[in-house]
């Protein structure tokens, strides 16, 4: 989530609506000004809210950079501080405006809760949130609308973590039909989906339909539904595909990171990079202890195992 | 239902002993038969019998020793008595090398592995269908009509457990649709499902979360009891992960409280959900409704329990199992953790495997 971004857009355009409506050249400026100071701007509730939500996340992620030095509890310690300070910090923007949807979102997903809680948590946040109309036409366009689909993501991840993958599927699929461009990536949860439901016309209609943008989870969730399908030579060449084409992929699935939570939604990363790797393997969990020999099956391979061990001296990782 | 290999042993034995009298004297062959349980029992080899009948003697004494001896065993015998299953089934084997449960069993012996397991019986699959088939075919050639069904019924049963065997290692693998198959497969050759394979099936349709396969399922299902479901432990366990899957808690937790009443006494192990051994011949016989019936179920259930990211590492529906169990029956599930040293509800990760009632 781009805070500041939206924060920009949301205040030009109230300002616009106050005092415009402005030329398309002075809107311009107006975005311009904005964007070097944001806080003189913020001058309704919901943008303050958003304001400090901003703030928070910025200090939150500054926070985290140098924890790989630290060892296990240090890391752990320090880890459930700065999630506290950033829930403390969600709880004021919510004094600021108590319908700032995505400090709710934060608040709720740093607190860790078990599968079935936050759900509960999730589908209540829907709930209270439900009177705003999908706006027409792409959602993601309505910056005011983005808190929802941030919203609806999440219980789309949430799903496939809890073993729901049909309702993650749904819930991906809704978040499809609202904004079609999918700036949130609900095709990855729905793509992986459809591997642990092992339906193959459901990928294939989502290869299809977002072709030209493969991703670690489109790479992935490929292998898993052949070989989920007992299709191992055509699994085998799929994941030779997740190795050559993910950057660190076979590193990522031989190696499982612990990768940090999404808050409120999963950090931008370059197409099939490492981090995306790392990601989708992080979401494919659930589904690949699901399928208790998978991965002593990718280990039979000896050129996956070369490559995950070339990419970790490359990159001086653990081995 | 379920297979029971020392009964298929008698009817072996009792076919070919009938194949053997001369049918134009009914009086003789009453007479005969008069003696044939006793005959059965203490002299056995005065019988007449080939080298398949004498295979399949040495498999039912294998299963014995494997699947109600074994898991009872103190360490100390362990080892005894699998090297005795072992020699039981390889004398099978040289015996009559198309004794299909024989190798089947010696296979699931000897690797620890499902995935190898389910490629071995896959493999194979359509070959021992044919054996099995020709089997049939030659055998019903030689009987009258009225033993016809039986003899058939005999013969197919090695094909059967092959086929039960696979479609729950396909579960277990995690190959869904697979699994489904070879259940749809296999009830199609076996209406009767002498395996009980409809019991994978449920939970395999429940992995897919496919609603309207297992509610087709259950409506074609037996009804025992005239409710107008089914509600043994595995349908009712995959009804129980549907509803819980699509957020119906309210449903879900109805169903547990019918699961309860049907399975009185059995919520302590609802509670516990032990992994034990799966039966090397064939699902293992329980009674019905009996606790002993609910570990079973269970212990298969957990490729439905244990899904899912839960920290405790019960699994998202298992722990929401044993906390509704525990909310429901809160006494009688600390009575049982008292009585057999375990946890309360939602903490313990279950007792070690190995133990079946």
């Amino acid at each position: 989530m781009n805070a500041w971004e939206e924060l920009v857009a949301r205040c030009a355009m109230r300002r616009n609506e106050k005092i415009g409506p402005l030329s398309d050249e002075a809107y311009a400026e107006l975005v311009l000004a904005v964007r070097q100071n944001p806080a003189d701007f913020a001058d309704e509730p919901p943008e303050q809210a958003l304001l400090a939500v901003a703030r928070a996340l910025d200090a939150y992620r500054a926070g985290g950079r140098d924890d790989d030095l630290l060892d296990d509890a240090a890391f752990e310690a320090e880890r459930a501080r700065r999630l506290g300070l950033l829930r403390a910090a969600c709880r004021q923007a919510l004094e600021l405006d108590e319908r700032c949807l995505d400090a709710r979102l934060i608040d709720l997903l740093a607190g860790e809760l078990e599968a079935d809680p936050l759900t509960q948590g999730l589908l209540d946040l829907e709930h209270e949130f439900a009177g705003a109309p999908v706006p027409e036409g792409d959602a993601w366009e309505d910056v005011f609308y983005r808190p929802h689909l941030r919203l609806r993501a999440a219980v789309a991840r949430t799903c496939l973590d809890a073993a729901r993958p049909r309702m993650a599927a749904s819930a991906a699929a809704s978040l499809l039909d609202a904004a079609p461009e999918d700036q949130l990536g609900a095709r990855h949860t729905y793509m992986l989906a459809c591997a642990r439901l092992e339906d193959e016309p459901g990928l294939g209609a989502l290869e299809a339909r977002f072709s030209g943008r493969e991703s670690a989870w489109s790479h992935l969730a490929r292998v898993l539904l052949l070989y989920k399908l007992d299709r191992l030579t055509a699994a085998r060449r799929a994941l030779r595909g997740f190795e050559s084409l993910c950057e660190g992929g076979a590193y990522a699935l031989l190696r499982p990171t612990f990768v940090e939570l999404y808050l409120p939604d999963r950090p931008e990363a370059a197409a099939c990079g490492f981090e995306e790797s790392l990601m989708a393997v992080r979401e494919a969990e659930p589904i690949i202890a699901d399928v208790p020999e998978f991965v002593a099956w990718c280990q039979g391979h000896d050129w996956l195992v070369a490559s995950a061990r070339a990419f970790a001296e490359r990159r001086d990782l653990d081995w | 239902m379920a297979h029971d290999s020392r009964r298929d042993d008698y009817l072996r034995m009792s076919l070919r002993y009938a194949l053997s009298l001369d049918e134009s004297d009914p009086g003789a062959a009453a007479r005969a038969f008069a003696t044939f349980g006793r005959r059965l029992a203490q002299d056995r080899d005065s019988l007449p019998q080939t080298d398949a009948d004498r295979a399949f003697h040495l498999v039912a004494r294998a299963t014995e020793v494997l699947d109600y001896r074994l898991p009872f065993a103190g360490d100390a015998q362990v080892e005894a008595l699998s090297a005795q299953a072992r020699a039981l089934l390889d004398e099978a084997i040289s015996l009559d090398p198309s004794c299909h449960d024989a190798v089947r069993m010696r296979m699931s012996c000897e690797t620890g592995s499902y995935e190898a397991r389910w490629r071995f019986l896959s493999e194979r699959a359509e070959k021992v269908r044919a054996s099995c088939e020709a089997e049939r075919d030659q055998l019903c050639g030689l009987l009258d009509a009225a033993r016809r069904p039986l003899a058939a019924s005999l013969a197919m049963r090695p094909w059967w457990r092959w086929m039960a065997e696979m479609a729950e290692c396909a579960l277990i693998c995690g190959r869904n649709r697979e699994s489904v198959r070879v259940a749809r497969q296999l009830l199609e050759a076996d209406p009767g499902d002498l395996s009980d394979v409809r019991f994978t099936l449920a939970y395999a349709l429940a992995k897919l979360e496919d609603e309207k396969g297992l509610a087709e399922l259950a409506a074609n299902y037996p009804d025992p009891n005239g409710l107008g479901h089914p509600d043994d432990a595995w349908v009712m366990l995959a009804q129980i992960a549907l509803a819980h899957g699509r957020w119906d808690l309210r449903t879900a937790r109805e169903l547990v409280e019918r699961l309860l009443a049907s399975y009185p006494g059995s919520a302590g192990v609802m509670v516990r959900q032990m992994e034990i051994a799966d039966g090397r011949f064939a699902r293992v016989r329980v009674e019905e409704y009996s606790e002993d019936e609910m570990v079973l179920a269970l212990s298969e259930g957990v490729v439905l329990l244990q899904e899912g990211v839960e920290r405790s590492g019960r699994g998202v529906l298992g722990a929401w199992l044993a906390r509704t169990v525990s909310e429901l029956r809160p006494r009688e599930v600390e009575e049982f953790m008292r009585a057999t040293g375990g946890e309360a509800a939602g903490t313990g990760a279950g007792a070690p495997g190995g133990e079946v009632s």
